[in-house]
């Protein structure tokens, strides 16, 4: 009698483990006609959980029309479930001070499991030179 | 144990204190939009506008932009200088586009100013920007989602089309308001 119980226990357990895994599956162009400006970048990592769940992948940059800065950072989901995440852009100019910026606000994201993402930023004027991304992981 | 049981209390309880625009502890109301609503929403509409390089295509840089009207098509009172204020900062900051004064005092001098120098012309505006906030609201049982979508267009009043168009949708999904993202 105990024996079925168990089973049952189990299979709701795995259902319950189940629903919180979705992934996400992709395809894309295999010759690709753009090309990527990569850039070398340096990170920190105080966060060794949020970097295990969602890692960066690369950096490239490109100019805007108007000739603004433009970033984008790939990101990747190792997990097999849904993570959420704060990230928020600095922005320096030529002497490496810090660029007011009005909407330098943490911006929520999220990011099924296994998927692959990007998110940009334009610099808030053509003063600005460098740039850090800031990521905080959601409680 | 006596000193432990104030102990168990004062860490159920939280203290008034200063808190950041978009950090963790964010009060996420379902049926209100919250002050990091207009950030992302002002957010993306100042990436988008940047990036399109519509404020670029002007005769006499930087493009002189008027507000116009928001239109308000939620259940709730909304003062949408929370939107088109970080909006028309930002693209001031930007040097891409000025906006043009909408205080009274300033139009007086502005108009005093130009009968004494003889100048009938104002400048009219390159752009204006106008948008619509819209709200749904979708239930299952007790779960409820509400979306806010901020629709944004910038206008040429000259050529009388609009150059961009931007909307950004912010939904929120649970059975009660909570605090954290």
């Amino acid at each position: 009698m105990k024996t079925p119980k168990l089973i049952l226990l189990v299979l709701a357990g795995s259902a319950l483990a189940l629903t919180g895994c979705t992934t996400v599956n992709s395809v894309e162009n295999a010759q690709k006609e753009g090309q990527r400006n990569m850039i070398a970048d340096q990170r920190a990592i105080t966060d060794a959980s949020l970097n295990r769940k969602v890692s960066i992948v690369g950096v490239n940059t490109a100019m805007t029309p108007g000739g603004l800065l433009k970033v984008q950072v790939e990101l990747e989901n190792r997990t097999r479930s849904r993570q959420a995440f704060l990230y928020h852009f600095e922005w320096f100019d030529a002497n490496g001070m810090q660029v007011n910026n009005i909407l330098s606000a943490n911006i929520p994201e999220q990011i099924e499991g296994k998927e692959s993402k990007f998110i940009y930023c334009i610099a808030p004027n053509q003063n600005c030179r460098d740039f850090r991304v800031k990521f905080i992981e959601a409680d | 144990m006596v000193a432990a049981v104030p102990a168990f209390f004062a860490g159920c309880a939280t203290d008034a204190h200063y808190v950041q625009t978009g950090d963790k502890e964010q009060v996420v109301s379902l049926g209100q939009i919250n002050i990091q609503d207009y950030a992302n929403a002002a957010n993306a509409a100042v990436k988008e506008l940047l990036e399109s390089g519509a404020l670029d295509k002007v005769a006499n840089p930087p493009a002189l932009l008027e507000i116009s009207r928001i239109i308000n098509n939620t259940s709730q009172q909304v003062d949408t200088d929370l939107l088109t204020k970080k909006i028309s900062i930002a693209l001031l900051q930007s040097g891409k586009a000025q906006t043009k004064i909408t205080d009274s005092k300033a139009t007086g001098y502005q108009q005093e100013s130009q009968f004494m120098n003889d100048q009938k012309t104002t400048r009219m505006p390159d752009f204006t920007l106008s948008g619509k906030i819209i709200e749904t609201v979708d239930r299952a049982g007790s779960t409820r989602r509400t979306t806010y979508s901020f629709q944004l267009s910038l206008n040429d009043p000259k050529q009388g089309v609009q150059v961009w168009e931007g909307e950004k949708e912010i939904g929120k999904q649970g059975t009660r308001s909570s605090v954290g993202f």
